[in-house]
């Protein structure tokens, strides 16, 4: 059995096999089918991890080809497990009628027609056999007592299901969080704290010292005040509208709802910090009697950020219907517009975004390209149309208003474009006229700004004007740190599958110079002038910044030949000047980051020589190919020649331009 | 160049008045914005933990319990939201409420948003030059911008015009160098390549050779070497569209902020890497003289300047010749040696006098006396000369050029590496050299400068 580390390695080396030999889908799928017809049931779930990892990362044409028998490779598998697995198969199949998390796609991970099927005999099997179940699953465990604990790999992916009633909620779950969830809710909506992979963290221990204790400047949470949590979630609704009660059960309803996030993934700073603004909201909103157009501005922001964190748990088509929220104070999705044009873009956004970091919470993530029950922060640009928008609105005041509270220290005068009506719940959705931040796209990868709204220049006073909400750009709004280095990554796919490379990058760094320190190492030379001006700091699978001569030979050697050839550059001053023996030219340098170290390109030892590999593959091909050797003909030495000819010509430029 | 924001001196008692030698271990706990400057002697080490909340170290996310260690540094700790750490050996350390971070992150911000701007239209981003005295905090801001760049994803052009301190590189060269990954927090900027991997992604430094203190020791080799720089890193730029977008960061000497032959050196940086945008760091009168040359000034592109002051970090502290005479030597050793994170084997060279082209850097503007500069002109700017005693435990410079090229040619020539000469036998004629690796330098030409001064304390 593997270990849960393990197994993440294996998967993610699997999809990624399965990535880069899609012409073979085929047989691929059907080898995993079969496997996952004939594996031990202990054994099963890791497969179906895999199949779900390949789903997920690489998707068509596998979707296509497991989709086939998808009811039988699921159902039979299914019948065979303990309840342990069965869980983590539910919630397995309910990530495949979601979307591919942080895709821009918006269909389903498997159509609903193969879904559903599945879904209705669990559904039959659960009802009339809940008795027989049980039997049956104490006859099953007598079988299988043996592998049971082995069964599941708990640190990959011991997603907690929702809280149901057959599972005790998280020990560390504050008091009156499970209630809030009516339990009809439980299966019929994406979990919300089932996203969370309390254990997750551990996951990523093989990397670094066990994460400390959780922060604790943040005291909210202890004393932060009780009343928050008593209030039921409902009551709310019946407050009149705009009144400071409904805002303050408001409030404490998100309170709640991120005191369970940080309960649930207490190293999740950004949650921290979002539930430390909110509790210093509810303390002002307690001590001080505010006028009335702040009052409204505040209920503004959170009303949005209730919704934002809805936003992540349901899919919803561009026609905005709501289904219930457990927790969280379902607004009228009408007030979207307005709100967004009061406060503007760049406000919401960092709520939004704010409230969807727990997910990019991801040490879960790390190393594991996985996705099965996952955040899915991107989702608020599938409510609505997003042609449409006006992103021209101008609304130049964009700070949130968390930042303005922070910045005068309690609410200073509010400077937002008085023109815009005053946020009453009720107004209509003018059609068409969605949020403006909502059509960028929502993978913000590369330039997290770009969805903020920016308004400093290099002018002494609006260098002096507080930002936190770009602040957050430097933080919770990257995602989630690696523990080794501290650098950030997205939720998203693009994120993820970054961050598993570079986890693996981590890996292996340690591994090497644990080898190097036995053979001694040394500096390298610099590199040359042109050699620099070509080679490229490129973010490739690593999730590390290689760096890569972005000529000739190199690219092509590497895009034809899986293993590229080349040698380290010899120390030995006699070899280091020596010449190909059959081109006589000499061997091209590089700094090779996957080796570390410089190396000679296409070059390979043959006995005491070293020669070009292109050059001695030529010459030992074959009489022929011999003769023709020796005109400057074949094309790997014509290439070299050209690649040269670059060179001399870069070499001029520079020298002219001088 | 000078900020280390740290305090005291390296000799440790002779400015802090009250020094707060901290207890092997301890834990502090940082408010929201407030800045734990702290400064190890050279020779000693802390190691420092952030236990929770998020803190950066000029603009460098540190990870959470995560060790970091720090040697012979003075550095600072900076914390957006809180934190608390725990340290780890003995430094002297205080906690700063008061710092111009708010104005250096909205700095970036505005970069940013010009970025932005570049992106969509395919252009280049900003050219960015910091200007301000010594010990203002210069390269501190460099790298605090340079490090919320490439937390933003970019990759920022970063060069270095100032020979007193190197940059991946030792004291004497100006370097230009792409930054895409993580800068080492526990190194000061991360390392060049070596034979091994690193656990923070090494850096590829592109070098020249100045070899002398102040750029107004002889600006007709400086001015030349600066042209060179900016030329190589803009056609890395033109090819290289992301660093296009990001754009360059570029440090400066502080020496060349007062004088008019300073200022024409600033100016000769402006417009040849096309400035368009200048930080003054912390002096007044310097930011008004900026305002007098700069301001109908255009860039080859036509585009203004923007010139703007910041305020000097508090944590700002004047560092002594005495510990920038140990900074260099513990950059010349880092250099063959490696540091504590991994030990660097050089290997010793015998070469014969007669073996080798060896040129001495001439300072020509301490002869500047001598009338019309006609000398100079006819005598180059080397000088031919044959290894003696003088060059014991002094550094020469490898060109990436051959032994028959001109004057010219190899002032212009990048630094393939440097070694250090560790014995000179004038009645054998034969010398010896420390160098990174073991490959054959006599068909190179070696430039012997008078910066970084000669060390007996590398070898030893």
């Amino acid at each position: 059995m593997l270990t849960p580390r393990q197994s993440r390695f294996e998967i993610s080396n699997l999809t990624i096999i399965a990535k880069e030999n899609t012409e073979h889908a085929f047989a691929i799928s059907e080898a995993l089918k079969l496997h996952l017809k004939q594996t031990s049931p202990q054994k099963k779930l890791p497969a179906f991890y895999v199949l779900d990892s390949i789903v997920k990362n690489v998707g068509t044409p596998y979707t296509l080809f497991f989709g086939r028998q998808l009811y039988a490779t699921f159902m039979e598998a299914y019948a065979l497990v303990d309840t342990s697995v069965r869980r983590k198969m539910d919630e397995m199949l309910k990530t495949w009628k979601e979307p591919v998390p942080g895709s821009m796609d918006p269909r389903p991970v498997f159509p609903p027609e193969l879904t559903r099927p599945i879904e209705n005999a669990l559904i039959k099997a659960k009802t009339s056999f809940v008795q027989a179940h049980q039997e049956h699953l104490k006859n099953q465990q007598q079988q299988l007592n043996r592998g049971r604990s082995t069964a599941s790999p708990a640190g990959y992916r011991d997603t907690p299901t929702p809280p149901n009633a057959y599972r005790p909620p998280p020990p560390n779950v504050t008091p009156g969080y499970g209630p809030n969830y009516p339990p009809q809710q439980q299966y019929a909506s994406p979990p919300i704290n089932g996203q969370q992979y309390p254990n997750q963290p551990n996951g990523q221990q093989p990397y670094g010292p066990p994460p400390g204790p959780p922060s604790q400047q943040y005291p909210p949470q202890v004393a932060s005040g009780p009343p928050s949590w008593q209030q039921p979630p409902s009551q709310g609704y019946q407050v009149a509208e705009n009144s400071i009660a409904r805002l303050n059960s408001d409030i404490d309803k998100l309170i709640t709802t991120s005191k369970a996030e940080w309960a649930q993934n207490p190293y999740d700073n950004s949650i921290g910090t979002r539930l430390k603004a909110l509790l210093d909201l509810q303390t002002i909103l307690q001590n001080q009697q505010l006028p009335p157009n702040q009052i409204a501005l505040i209920k503004d922001q959170v009303d949005q950020l209730s919704e934002a964190s809805q936003a992540p748990k349901t899919q919803l088509p561009p026609a905005p219907v709501y289904p219930p929220a457990p927790v969280a104070a379902t607004q009228p999705p009408a007030q979207q517009p307005s709100l967004s044009s009061i406060l503007g873009p760049g406000a919401l956004a960092a709520l939004a975004r704010a409230s969807a970091t727990p997910q990019p919470a991801a040490p879960i993530n790390a190393g594991a390209p996985i996705r099965s029950p996952q955040p899915q922060y991107a989702q608020p640009s599938y409510q609505q149309p997003p042609a449409t928008a006006p992103a021209s609105t101008p609304i130049p005041e964009a700070s949130s208003l968390l930042e303005r509270l922070r910045a005068a220290g309690m609410l200073p005068a509010v400077s937002t474009p008085t023109s815009a009506p005053t946020p009453m719940s009720s107004l209509p959705v003018p059609p068409g006229f969605p949020p403006s931040f909502l059509n960028t796209p929502p993978s913000a990868s590369r330039t997290p700004l770009a969805n903020l709204s920016n308004d400093v220049v290099l002018k002494p006073a609006s260098l002096k004007e507080k930002r936190p909400h770009l602040i957050s750009s430097l933080y919770e709004r990257l995602g989630a740190p690696c523990t080794q280095c501290g650098r950030r990554f997205q939720a998203d796919e693009e994120g993820k599958k970054k961050k598993t490379a570079h986890m693996d990058w981590h890996f292996k760094v340690h591994q090497r110079m644990a080898e190097a320190e036995a053979r001694g190492q040394h500096r390298s030379w610099y590199v040359d002038e042109l050699d620099w001006i070509k080679s490229r700091e490129v973010e490739d699978e690593s999730g590390t910044a290689t760096t890569v001569a972005n000529n000739s030979s190199a690219a092509s050697a590497a895009a034809n030949n899986p293993k590229l050839q080349y040698l380290a550059v010899p120390d030995d001053p006699a070899l280091a000047n020596s010449l190909c023996p059959i081109c006589q030219e000499k061997f091209e340098m590089k700094w090779l980051d996957e080796a570390q170290e410089f190396v000679w390109m296409d070059a390979k030892k043959v006995g005491d020589r070293i020669y070009h590999a292109s050059c001695y593959a030529e010459a030992t091909k074959d009489v022929i190919t011999q003769v023709k050797r020796g005109t400057p003909e074949p094309a790997g030495v014509l290439g070299k020649r050209k690649a040269e000819d670059d060179y001399m010509a870069l070499r001029t430029k520079i020298k002219t331009e001088n | 160049m000078a900020m280390i924001p740290g305090l005291g001196n390296a000799a440790p008692t002779a400015t802090f008045s009250a020094p707060a030698i901290a207890a092997t271990v301890a834990v502090h706990e940082l408010r929201a914005e407030s800045e734990w400057r702290f400064e190890v002697a050279i020779g000693q080490k802390i190691e420092v933990r952030v236990m929770s909340g998020t803190a950066e170290l000029f603009g460098t996310e540190l990870a959470l319990n995560h060790i970091y260690t720090f040697w012979g540094t003075k550095s600072s700790i900076y914390t957006w939201h809180g934190c608390r750490i725990e340290v780890t050996g003995l430094c002297e350390e205080y906690t700063a409420e008061e710092t111009p971070m708010l104005q250096y992150a909205n700095t970036h911000f505005a970069l940013e948003r010009l970025r932005d701007e570049a992106q969509q239209k395919r252009g280049e981003g900003p050219r960015v030059l910091l200007v301000g005295p010594n010990n203002s905090g210069k390269t501190s801001l460099v790298k605090l911008l340079t490090a919320y760049a490439i937390r933003m994803g970019r990759q920022p052009m970063v060069i270095n015009t100032d020979p007193r301190e190197g940059l991946l590189s030792i004291p004497g060269t100006l370097t230009a160098t792409p930054f895409a990954s993580i800068i080492d927090v526990e190194q000061g900027w991360g390392s060049s390549p070596t034979s091994t991997s690193s656990p923070v992604p090494v850096k590829l430094p592109l070098c020249y050779y100045y070899g002398l203190a102040s750029p107004e020791d002889n600006t007709k080799l400086y001015k030349p070497i600066v042209t060179r720089l900016a030329l190589a890193s803009t056609s890395r730029l033109a090819e290289d569209q992301i660093i296009k977008e990001t754009g360059m960061i570029i440090d400066t000497p502080g020496i060349i902020c007062q004088g008019k032959g300073g200022y024409d050196l600033i100016s000769h940086i402006v417009s040849e890497f096309s400035v368009n945008t200048i930080l003054v760091l912390g002096s007044e009168r310097l930011h008004i003289e900026m305002q007098k040359r700069f301001s109908g000034h255009r860039t080859s592109t036509g585009e203004s300047i923007t010139l703007v002051k910041l305020d000097k970090s508090g944590g700002c502290v004047d560092r002594d010749d005495t510990f920038m005479q140990q900074t260099q030597e513990a950059a010349i050793k880092e250099y063959f040696f490696g540091d504590s994170k991994s030990t660097l084997s050089p290997h010793t060279q015998q070469m014969g006098f007669d073996d080798v082209i060896i040129y001495k850097i001439r300072e020509a503007n301490a002869m500047s006396f001598l009338p019309g500069g006609m000398e100079e002109e006819a005598t180059g700017l080397y000088e031919k000369v044959e290894p003696n005693p003088g060059m014991l435990h002094c550094m020469l410079a490898v060109m990436y050029a051959t032994t028959s090229d001109s004057q010219d040619t190899v002032r212009d020539a990048s630094v393939m590496g440097f070694v250090y000469v560790s014995e000179v036998d004038d009645k054998k004629r034969r010398f010896k050299v420390l160098a990174p690796m073991n490959t054959r330098i006599t068909d190179r030409p070696l430039i012997w400068g008078s910066w970084p001064e000669a060390s007996m304390s590398v070898i030893a």
